[in-house]
């Protein structure tokens, strides 16, 4: 088997494993996770994503302005104060 | 017959009765929080209210370098439907010594910037300027007095000192905006825009996003698009790379950078307990990406004296990938976050980003959450502290210690204070932690001597206050 067919199948295995793996997180997806009167917990703001948005915010902007890597949250940048 | 059907009756009480404890358990933290807040009303989805989050940050590094100090305010306005509309201001000041980029000599080391002045004599002269400068002396052109002068400013460093410039002096000022609500069948589509101004510098970005909420709402899949719009204008003018610093005042004016993104989001509501949230986020930046004020030794190949020193060099365009997972417990007394990053850019930098917190409820009204942060970088491709008299130039170069391989570590405590059920304030303070290899292999005559890292540590306090009205 010539380089360029066997880079093809390799390919064409990795697509139809990302592809089988997506379907298999999305049908867990389904399956788990509490019942909606089950989410008592979830309502505490401390349990939430993106509560304490200004602290996440000041501290990403130290992090960002003393080393290379930024972003994760979310997006990184909007300005610099960085020296 | 008979077992199956009593299974099944159990099975329906097992349901009736989980359902019964849950509503229970909702309702007694609902009134719970009532009676705390002194109120019948809530906040909450299907319910207009106005969130009102305040903020000041004041950061200090030590060895007198930065000290910025940060206030911020959010104004988010809840709709019944769902709609969001969020308005956001901040402003920084952020004032003190920042290191050049150049190496510490056993020798004095002076340097030059350029300047702009109100000429204070009748024919020009010297001055020099105090305080903020740092005992700079100020060389003024000739020219009618009272009338804006260009020159040239330098400052000195003592011998064995890291060089740094102690006229570092900006402000910054932060519009955001952001609206999003439900559309049809989808859960959320929103927009949002932002515009940062400082002297020096100002960006403009614009963010677009879409999610939809599956399973009951458990499980929220995203998809954010972020662009961003960047002017670099340096005191001063921008310098051509590998040119030797000087006090001349040089063209261009500016440089511009673009900025194009994404986050593809998965947040999963587990078990009653545990929250996770997973995002992967593509960045690439074109254009000007130099710090303009930033320059390196050329030392001596023997001796390890600097001969010269040079601007520095970064390639324009930077492509970045990252992978956030973040994880929320509470398995009571105790609420955890746990989170995960990694990062890498094609210009050579990975790191890893381990997160943690625990927050503990001290009584009904007040918490308290320890935390810790561990980050480690590699360096990027073109980083080097110096460069070496005769040897050929790089194509890039840089000795910004932001690029350079270093572990940080974070450790820092939040008490916070839910003071009814609509207003909460807390404190937050923190030490950050740079530690880096500042005697490198090989280091050059004197410079074996010299710590070499110009890595920073800085303590920083946050006072935080939120609002939730009708």
């Amino acid at each position: 088997m010539n380089p360029i067919s066997t880079n093809l199948a390799v390919r064409r295995a990795l697509n139809a494993f990302a592809c089988v793996g997506l379907a298999l997180v999305c049908s867990a997806c389904t399956t788990i996770g509490p019942k909606p009167w089950q989410k008592d917990l979830m309502s505490r703001r401390e349990m939430q994503v993106g509560a304490y948005a200004l602290q996440a915010a000041a501290e990403d902007h130290i992090y960002f302005s003393k080393e290379a890597s930024s972003g994760g949250r979310g997006f990184a940048g909007g300005g610099c104060g960085c020296n | 017959m008979q077992l199956k059907s009593r299974r099944r009756r159990h099975k329906v009480r097992e349901s009736i009765t989980a359902l019964s404890a849950g509503l229970l358990a909702a309702t007694v933290s609902g009134h719970a929080q009532a009676q705390d807040a002194g109120v019948t009303d809530n906040f909450g989805p299907g319910v207009n209210y106005t969130e009102f989050d305040s903020a000041l940050l004041v950061y200090q590094e030590s060895g007198s370098r930065v000290l910025a100090i940060e206030p911020a305010g959010t104004l988010t306005l809840h709709g019944s439907s769902g709609a969001q509309l969020s308005v956001e201001v901040v402003f920084d000041a952020v004032s003190g010594a920042t290191p050049n980029g150049a190496v510490p000599s056993n020798l004095t080391q002076t340097f030059m910037t350029p300047v702009k002045i109100i000429t204070p004599g009748a024919s020009g002269g010297s001055t020099t300027v105090t305080g903020s400068s740092g005992g700079s002396t100020v060389i003024t052109l000739p020219g009618t007095p009272g009338t804006v002068s260009y020159g040239t400013r330098s400052y000195t460093v003592a011998p064995n000192m890291l060089p740094v410039d102690k006229g570092f002096n900006d402000r910054r000022e932060g519009f955001n905006f952001s609206w999003s609500q439900p559309l049809g069948s989808i859960s959320a589509v929103g927009f949002g825009a932002g515009y940062s101004t400082e002297k020096d510098y100002r960006a403009i970005t614009g963010n677009a996003r879409i999610s939809q909420n599956f399973n009951t709402d458990n499980t929220t899949v995203s998809l954010a698009l972020n662009a961003e719009f960047d002017s670099s204008s340096p005191y001063g003018g921008v310098p051509t790379p590998f040119t030797p610093m000087s006090g001349d005042w040089k063209k261009p004016a500016g440089k511009d950078k673009t900025q194009l993104g994404f986050v593809l989001g998965l947040t999963e509501v587990m078990s009653r307990h545990w929250l996770m949230q997973l995002n992967y986020s593509f960045d690439t930046q074109s254009g000007y990406q130099n710090d303009p004020y930033r320059i390196l030794s050329v030392v001596d190949a023997a001796t390890g004296e600097p001969t010269a020193y040079l601007y520095e060099n970064r390639p324009n365009h930077r492509q970045s990938q990252s992978i956030y997972w973040d994880n929320k417990f509470d398995f009571g007394p105790s609420v955890t976050d746990l989170s995960f990053r990694y990062f890498t850019d094609d210009w050579g930098i990975n790191s890893k980003t381990a997160e943690v917190s625990e927050r503990f409820d001290l009584s009904r009204s007040m918490y308290i959450e320890p935390s810790a942060r561990w980050y480690q970088q590699s360096s990027a491709n073109f980083f080097h502290n110096y460069l070496v008299q005769g040897q050929a130039l790089p194509a890039f170069a840089t000795s910004d210690s932001r690029l350079e391989a270093f572990t940080s570590l974070t450790y820092g405590v939040k008490l916070g204070f839910n003071l009814t059920g609509r207003t909460e304030l807390y404190f937050r303070g923190g030490y950050y932690q740079q530690q880096g290899n500042g005697h490198p292999a090989g280091a050059i005559g004197q410079l074996a001597n010299q710590n070499l890292f110009s890595g920073t540590n800085a303590a920083f306090g946050f006072i935080g206050y939120t609002w939730d009205f009708h």
